[in-house]
């Protein structure tokens, strides 16, 4: 069993992921076990205020911890990357809460994508748009914007070279052009409450890869059970749930060495994002330069 | 209303006497329109291709067929010109039949250029005459139902559209006009204005800045882009993403997705929204759901304002609809978001 401490139960505005996410997935995963002393642990869940998150992690990375780092894993590019460099420095595994790219319907169709099935991709739409829950003090860009972000990444496997964003704090609208002309729009963001929804949950979360030979439609509410009952209409999600998948992935990093999810996803996301904000207050579309490759 | 004859027939006095111009796929529609409206008559054909106009007319049960719109708008009974000509001829013969003292039902885009399209509408503001460009997405089942949604208040102040509409290549070959950018103002002008007239409807808003990305799928020779997507931002910070695309694989695909969000809900048609599934040994193809018919809807809409009625599309939207198509182009030729003169 590997023990987990958590530390902070605080996010963006009212977030509480520590104890609605992360602590109930540790304690029915068979992999971990909570235990109360930070010191003796030899994972931290850091779910701390935005502000705090990236010296937490960058300290626990430093007395040699792995990380579960809730989303955005830091509040600026530069913590990302010095994130980054630390994990590679001291040998930890860093997760970030990336745990959308998880979904069942996502995962297959990443492998699917990447297999071919679509032929060469050249485009992807993504809406990402929950319903209800509070709104972050922060605009929904930074809140909710990385983990479409996330999923077109591991979709598509292509670097961001160009940004155009435009909408407002609740929905934004994000144009990205990728290596080999690649193109993808995501629509992400908060709108109001919807009936037979729970707060905060997606009320689209959909999907559309074309391809030189194909196109995939993805809905990433699915795979879901159509529940109607005489007070109730709504959807039960069946399967394992992401965050349970994120938490596999984290177990086999740690056990491997090197996790299918780390830091450079959170830089590359985080850089992507940070172009989006410029954009908006430039009005034009905003240049990505290449990555800089660290060896993680 | 003027008396109109075709030879050897009495037509009711009541009826608008119609002269289609173009005889290519799109007439069937309108001439079909027609047939099915007792308000309206078909008067006669005109085709630069004089066997192809001669084929429509006995088609149509011997109606009268002429090479040139001069000839035709002498016809008597007469009141009326359909155009579905190739888009550079919009502005010039649009302009003859506003002369003319006709009424004009003109096939999108209005003009392949704001400046043409302007002085279209000014001619017919001036003439007294009804003009109106054939935006039919606006009589489709799905695009009133939306519209008819939106006003009713239910999903609130409408902050978003997503309208994607998506095909393979169905043009036929390197001599199509439309594959012509000279000829057919570019796709954002010729399918794309479709989409930018329809969103900006729905959203009740003036459009501000445009920011398009195109695509040249099928082929790299193109001079089209096969594939658009048009980012429209209006004043009151809203925002459309139209998808416009004949670039898609497998070339059977056939689909429209929607989705509109407000400031109290959200309104939505998938590409399962209105069609069923065929499950057969060649694959899996849908079943669009027979619905109304749009073109009759639209010569309808287009005979109740030459009757007096308040026009459903109004040329002024029309001509920003080339505007904004222009815009499209622009933006995509410099990468750059393009403000649009409100």
């Amino acid at each position: 069993m590997i023990s987990v401490a958590l530390v902070g139960n605080g996010g963006i505005g009212s977030q509480d992921h520590q104890n609605t996410m992360y602590r109930p997935a540790f304690e029915r995963h068979p992999s971990f076990e909570l235990v109360d002393d930070e010191d003796k642990a030899e994972v931290v869940s850091v779910a701390l205020p935005l502000a705090e998150r990236g010296a937490a992690i960058a300290a626990a990375i430093r007395a040699g911890k792995h990380v579960l780092a809730d989303k955005p894993m830091a509040a600026t590019l530069a913590e990302a990357e010095e994130i980054e460099r630390l994990a590679a420095t001291h040998s930890v595994v860093v997760v970030p809460a990336h745990h959308q790219r998880f979904g069942a319907a996502l995962r297959s169709a990443t492998a699917a994508v990447r297999a071919g099935r679509v032929g060469l991709p050249w485009n992807v739409q993504c809406d990402f748009i929950v319903a209800g829950g509070d709104p972050a003090p922060t605009g929904e860009l930074v809140n909710f914007g990385l983990y479409p972000v996330d999923v077109v990444s591991a979709l598509l496997g292509l670097e961001v070279r160009r940004v155009h964003a435009t909408g407002s704090p609740e929905l934004v609208t994000l144009l990205l052009d990728h290596e080999h002309g690649v193109t993808s729009t995501i629509v992400c963001g908060r709108i109001p409450a919807l009936r037979d929804l729970p707060p905060g949950g997606l009320a689209v979360h959909r999907y559309r890869i074309s391809g030189s030979h194909g196109v995939l439609a993805v809905d990433a509410t699915k795979p879901a059970l159509r529940v109607r009952t005489t007070t109730a209409n709504g959807p039960v999600w069946t399967g394992p749930g992401t965050v349970d998948a994120l938490l596999d992935v984290l177990a086999a990093g740690i056990s491997n060495g090197h996790a299918a999810l780390g830091p450079r996803d959170a830089v590359r996301t985080q850089r992507v994002i940070e172009a989006a904000q410029r954009s908006i207050a430039v009005g034009q579309p905003v240049a990505i330069g290449a990555p800089v490759e660290t060896g993680e | 209303m003027k008396h109109r004859s075709v030879p050897g027939e009495v037509t009711p006095v009541d009826r608008i006497g119609i002269v289609l111009v173009g005889a290519g796929f799109i007439a069937d529609a309108h001439s079909g329109a027609i047939d099915a409206n007792p308000r309206a008559t078909l008067i006669g054909i005109v085709d630069a291709d004089p066997a192809r106009a001669a084929a429509f007319a006995r088609k149509q049960g011997g109606i009268r067929h002429a090479p040139d719109l001069d000839s035709a708008l002498q016809w008597p009974g007469v009141d009326a010109v359909i155009l579905c000509t190739p888009n550079d001829t919009h502005a010039p013969l649009g302009q003859a039949v506003a002369a003319a003292g006709k009424h004009l039902l003109v096939e999108k885009p209005l003009a392949t250029t704001v400046t043409d399209a302007q002085r279209l509408a000014a001619a017919f503001d001036q003439a007294g005459r009804v003009l109106v460009a054939a935006h039919t997405h606006r009589f489709y089942d799905y695009g009133r139902a939306v519209k008819q949604t939106i006003e009713s208040g239910a999903i609130g102040r409408p902050v978003l559209v997503r309208l994607a509409i998506l095909g393979g290549w169905i043009w036929p070959d390197w001599s199509a006009w439309v594959g012509d950018p000279a000829r057919s103002g570019g796709h954002a002008l010729h399918n794309g204005v479709h989409l930018l007239d329809l969103a900006t409807w729905w959203l009740g808003g003036e459009p501000t800045s445009v920011y398009a990305r195109g695509r040249k799928q099928a082929a790299a020779e193109l001079r089209i882009y096969d594939y658009l997507e048009m980012v429209v931002t209006y004043a009151d910070g809203a925002t459309a993403v139209c998808e416009m695309s004949r670039a898609h694989r497998p070339g059977s695909l056939s689909q429209r997705e929607l989705l509109v969000a407000g400031t109290e809900g959200i309104v939505e048609q998938g590409w399962d929204g209105e069609s069923s599934l065929v499950f057969g040994e060649s694959g899996t193809t849908t079943l669009p759901a027979a619905g109304g018919n749009g073109f009759a809807a639209q010569l309808g809409a287009w005979l109740d304002t030459i009757g007096g009625a308040p026009p459903a599309m109004p040329a002024a939207d029309a001509v920003r609809a080339v505007a904004l198509g222009v815009a499209v182009e622009e933006s995509i030729a410099t990468g750059q978001p393009v403000a649009v003169a409100a």
